[in-house]
């Protein structure tokens, strides 16, 4: 059963963290996305879990075997760990053609001549590459390259499949059809999957679990939809969804057991809490956090707006609303348009409202909302 | 009728095709008309060869050159044998260059080697110094009294005499263009590997390949284009050297191609020696065009580059600070020793005597006695020696101005008619100077502007024809930097001031040249340091009142006056490494860099 524990894994460059005490598991058949923006640490953690870096403290197990591990010495080498790994440029050998880059390293497994025919046949099968075997790198589309490269890791049927970006040198109509094609994989072959990206919506098409590291700090770690209606910091909150999350700044006030009220200078909103996950005080400065989908635009005279811009796509329109001084993103779904400063009302009609901490930006509560 | 002329002023009306007309006709009139005449010149009695050719006027058209050359009892001392020995130098240069160079590159780049950044500054060295200052301090260590004149500091420290071998020919011809050569390599191959995704090589490691399997199957096949490349490019630089060769073979009468050309043409039978050229021109372009060709075929090579983490570094384990540390001292034995014995022979009185009386500071501030060399002064009294430094500026300066700025209008009229015809030719045009051996191309100057060419007088003796040889030589220094620089920069910059009507002049002026400065500026800087240290281009074509620091230690060396020959080579040293700094420091570029195409 191949699952990947990581225990307390720091990685410094220098005097500066890459990652910092992150703490891991990932179960067998997962598919687990790093997330987090640009140089925030996942492709370092990806690359530790492979063995090509090495962590500067922690523990690194993979399917109960430590191949990591700062207190006993243990330092796997890369090719010990029985791992796959898929580069963002797919790092094909330029001198060797489809079926001798994908015959390479089961030719280092020592497997025979025939052997190795079946398994790239069956390999150029499984990623529809089979009329491309003599073909060289330089000779391929990106999608094509990007199917090789697959290929060539899977052919010796690693357990663990780790993944550096592998879609984002695509344009977008080949990318959505690799996303396809991968989940599709995932399932049939029946493997491991640890796959870094910096795009939201891949994590939250492909994942079976998402990992949300922000500046080398594991933020959350759960279900796509689990961080997408729960995000346990404005951080999550403002990562996860496009367009993102509204920010309100606002004041707690008039604190009761399960409701408060919510206000600076132009609204006020009473909060009835669903769940409580933080201490507050009264008077104290936080961020209400209101998706754009969660905010829907009426006709009737209540919270009456402006409507500043409308972007509208076919299946949805993004709608940006001009509540007093403050500008909201609004989804509205379905065929529809809006005429640029027309009056709009505006309704807070679901329970998914968040109130997150300013200074700490841990959320405190969860709740529906009331307009005074 | 009208028609044609309208389009004709339509065409003249951009400023890039006036230059590129302009300057077509210039260079097909300065690289390859002279091709020509020194073809023509392999079929002509020259005035010295009158007396040899019997029956024959100065002037008369004659095989008795190609005859004499390939099929005459003289041939083989005259021709097969230096040609013989010239591929025989330039094969083992090229091995030695390429595995000193190859090793250190991979050392650098791919392990876990000690005092890298030092070790990578030193290996440059023999590079940046001109190659005939390590013949002469080989000269200085290791030379015998068998020839005549005294022993090397080797012989005098340690009481051993060097056997002929060791000290000339050969051996250390070899070994000195090697090293010379080497950085270059290294340069090469160390650039293609530092570039090399290291995702290459990380995938064959997860695919459970062997590190000695990882460097056979994936890093050589990868570097060997740039491996062939840099052989072909050492091939025809050490096929072309000429100072090295003259320097350590002349006591044993080593002769390669370039010092039988020098010696033809400026003795007896010019005729022999425009052959000589001629072939070494057909050599030379054939070899570089194989090597364009290699590098075009490179770009199938490239792939998506990716973030190129650090790679794995090997680790050298136990012998880590041992290798690391004999490197460096052979490095710093290579760049500092020469530095050292120059300075030590030019305060010699008695050459090989180094006892401590015998040091004196006659060859740098004396008078002159006409007991010592023929009462020539100290270098630093002596007005001819600042007759060649100014002369030597001089020509510099004017080369580097002529071949920065013909550089920049090379650049500007390609990149702008880019993809046509004439942008092509003018390009090949302009970078044909390189493919062609420098003492040849000498040669060919020698032979163009010898005598009255049309409306051009005679130059030969002039200042002018150093100054022409020398721009149109370095030429495609400039404008590589120049075509790189506005291919770079893109139309539209310069469209966006076109709307506005901003005058060409203006364009250039305050547009494209204040952007792409530093290029422009390693454009002049690279043709002045080559000029500065170059012997080889204008050795066949000075004359005493035009004489350069270069040929002027070419002839100390000659007459065997060592203590000014050394004196002059460190002021050259001095020279071009405080240029190198300069331009390094301002830039970013340096000499290292601008050479290889």
């Amino acid at each position: 059963m191949p699952e990947i524990i990581l225990k307390d894994v720091t990685k410094k460059f220098g005097e500066v963290f890459a990652v910092k005490n992150l703490n891991l598991t990932i179960e067998d058949r997962d598919f687990v996305t790093l997330l987090g923006p640009s140089g925030c640490g996942k492709t370092t953690t990806l690359r530790m879990i492979s063995g090509l870096e090495t962590p500067t403290e922690g523990e690194i197990s993979i399917d109960g075997k430590i191949v990591f591990s700062s207190e006993q010495q243990i330092n796997l080498p890369p090719d010990k760990r029985n791992i796959g790994l898929l580069f963002q440029n797919y790092a094909l050998w330029p001198h060797m053609t489809v079926y001798q880059n994908i015959a390479f390293g089961l030719e280092n497994l020592k497997w025979k001549k025939e052997e190795i025919q079946n398994r790239v046949q069956q390999m150029g099968e499984l990623v529809k590459i089979s009329e491309l075997m003599e073909r060289y790198p330089a000779e391929l589309s990106g999608g094509q390259q990007q199917r090789v490269a697959i290929a060539r890791t899977l052919a010796p049927n690693p357990k663990v499949l780790l993944m550096d970006e592998p879609l984002s040198n695509l344009d977008a109509k080949l990318r959505m059809e690799m996303r396809v094609e991968l989940k599709r994989l995932h399932v049939e072959i029946k493997s491991t999957f640890v796959y870094v990206t910096h795009d939201q919506l891949e994590a939250m098409t492909l994942a079976t679990k998402i990992c949300l590291i922000n500046e080398g700090v594991l933020n959350q770690y759960d279900t796509p939809l689990l961080i997408y209606d729960d995000p346990v910091n404005r951080f999550v909150g403002d990562f996860i969804g496009n367009p993102s999350m509204n920010f309100l700044e606002m004041k707690i006030e008039k604190i009761n057991e399960d409701s408060c009220s919510l206000k600076n200078d132009e609204m006020n909103f009473k909060m009835n809490f669903r769940a409580k996950s933080g201490e507050y005080t009264n008077g104290q400065e936080v961020y209400l956090g209101i998706r754009p989908e969660d905010i829907q635009l009426t006709e009737s005279d209540k919270n009456t707006s402006t409507i500043y811009s409308a972007l509208p796509s076919g299946m949805e329109t993004i709608v940006k609303v001009k509540l007093k001084d403050v500008i909201l993103s609004v989804v509205a779904f379905g065929r529809v348009d809006f005429p640029v400063d027309t009056k709009i009302g505006l309704a807070f009609n679901t329970s998914n409202y968040h109130v997150f901490n300013k200074e700490t930006s841990q959320k405190i509560a969860t709740g529906d909302l009331e307009m005074f | 009728m009208t028609k044609i002329f309208n389009k004709t002023r339509i065409f003249f009306q951009k400023p890039e095709n006036v230059i590129l007309i302009v300057l077509l006709i210039i260079l097909i009139y300065l690289t390859i008309i002279p091709l020509f005449s020194i073809a023509g010149d392999t079929f002509t009695v020259h005035s010295s060869e009158a007396r040899r050719i019997r029956g024959s006027e100065v002037g008369d058209l004659t095989l008795y050159h190609w005859n004499y050359v390939f099929l005459s009892r003289a041939s083989e001392n005259l021709f097969y044998k230096p040609l013989f020995n010239t591929i025989l130098v330039s094969l083992s240069t090229c091995a030695f260059a390429l595995i000193v160079g190859g090793l250190f590159a991979w050392l650098i780049t791919r392990t876990n080697l000690r005092f890298k950044k030092v070790i990578s500054t030193l290996m440059l060295f023999p590079y940046i110094m001109p190659s005939w200052t390590l013949a002469m301090a080989w000269l200085n260590f290791f030379k015998n009294s068998n020839i005549g004149g005294a022993p090397g500091l080797f012989t005098a420290i340690t009481g051993i005499p060097t056997p002929n071998w060791f000290a000339f020919g050969f051996f250390p011809i070899v070994i000195v263009l090697g090293l010379h050569y080497a950085p270059f390599a290294y340069i090469l191959i160390g650039g293609i590997l530092r570039n090399m995704d290291a995702n290459l090589e990380e995938a064959a490691v997860i695919l459970k390949t062997s590190r000695f399997k990882i460097i056979r199957k994936i890093t050589i096949p990868i570097v060997m284009p740039a491996v062939l490349s840099t052989f072909l490019l050492v091939f025809s630089s050490s096929m072309s050297a000429f100072a090295v060769p003259a320097f350590l073979g002349a006591p044993v009468r080593f002769q390669v191609l370039t010092t039988q050309m020098f010696r033809t043409l400026n003795g007896v039978n010019p005729g022999v020696g425009y052959i000589i050229a001629s072939l070494m021109i057909i050599i030379g372009t054939l070899i570089l065009t194989i090597n364009q060709i290699i590098i075009g075929k490179r770009k199938g090579f490239t792939t998506v580059t990716g973030k190129s983490s650090n790679i794995s570094l090997v680790n050298l384990g136990k012998v880590r600070t041992v290798v690391s540390s004999v490197l460096l001292f052979i490095l710093i034995a290579i760049s500092v020793l020469p530095l050292l014995t120059f300075t030590l022979q030019s305060f010699l009185v008695e050459p090989g005597n180094y006892s401590l009386d015998n040091y004196s500071t006659i060859f740098w501030t004396g008078e002159g006695s006409p007991d010592i060399a023929s009462g020539e002064p100290g270098i630093l009294k002596n007005k001819y020696v600042y007759k060649g430094l100014t002369n030597s500026f001089m020509l510099s300066l004017a080369v580097a101005f002529i071949a920065g700025t013909v550089g920049i209008l090379v650049g500007y009229a390609v990149a702008k008619n880019r993809g046509k015809r004439s942008s092509n030719f003018l390009d090949r045009l302009a970078f044909f100077p390189y493919l062609i051996p420098s003492m040849a191309f000498g040669a060919i100057y020698l032979s163009m502007f010898s005598v009255q060419r049309g409306i051009i007088p005679s130059l030969y003796g002039t200042f002018a024809i150093l100054i022409l040889v020398g721009s149109v030589k370095y030429l495609p220094f400039a404008s590589r930097a120049g075509i790189n620089a506005i291919l770079q920069l893109g139309k539209e910059i310069e469209e966006a001031a076109v709307i506005f009507g901003v005058g060409w002049w203006k364009r250039m002026v305050r547009i494209i040249i204040p952007i792409q400065k530093p290029t422009f500026i390693s454009g002049y800087l690279l043709p002045f340091i080559s000029s500065m240290r170059e012997l080889s281009l204008y050795i066949l074509l000075v004359t005493p009142s035009t004489s350069i620091l270069t040929t002027m230690l070419f002839q100390y060396n000659e007459k065997g006056w060592d203590q000014y020959a050394n004196a002059i080579v460190l002021l050259i040293i001095l020279i071009v490494l405080t240029f190198n700094f300069i331009i390094n420091k301002v830039t970013g570029a340096s000499i290292d860099k601008g050479i290889g195409g």
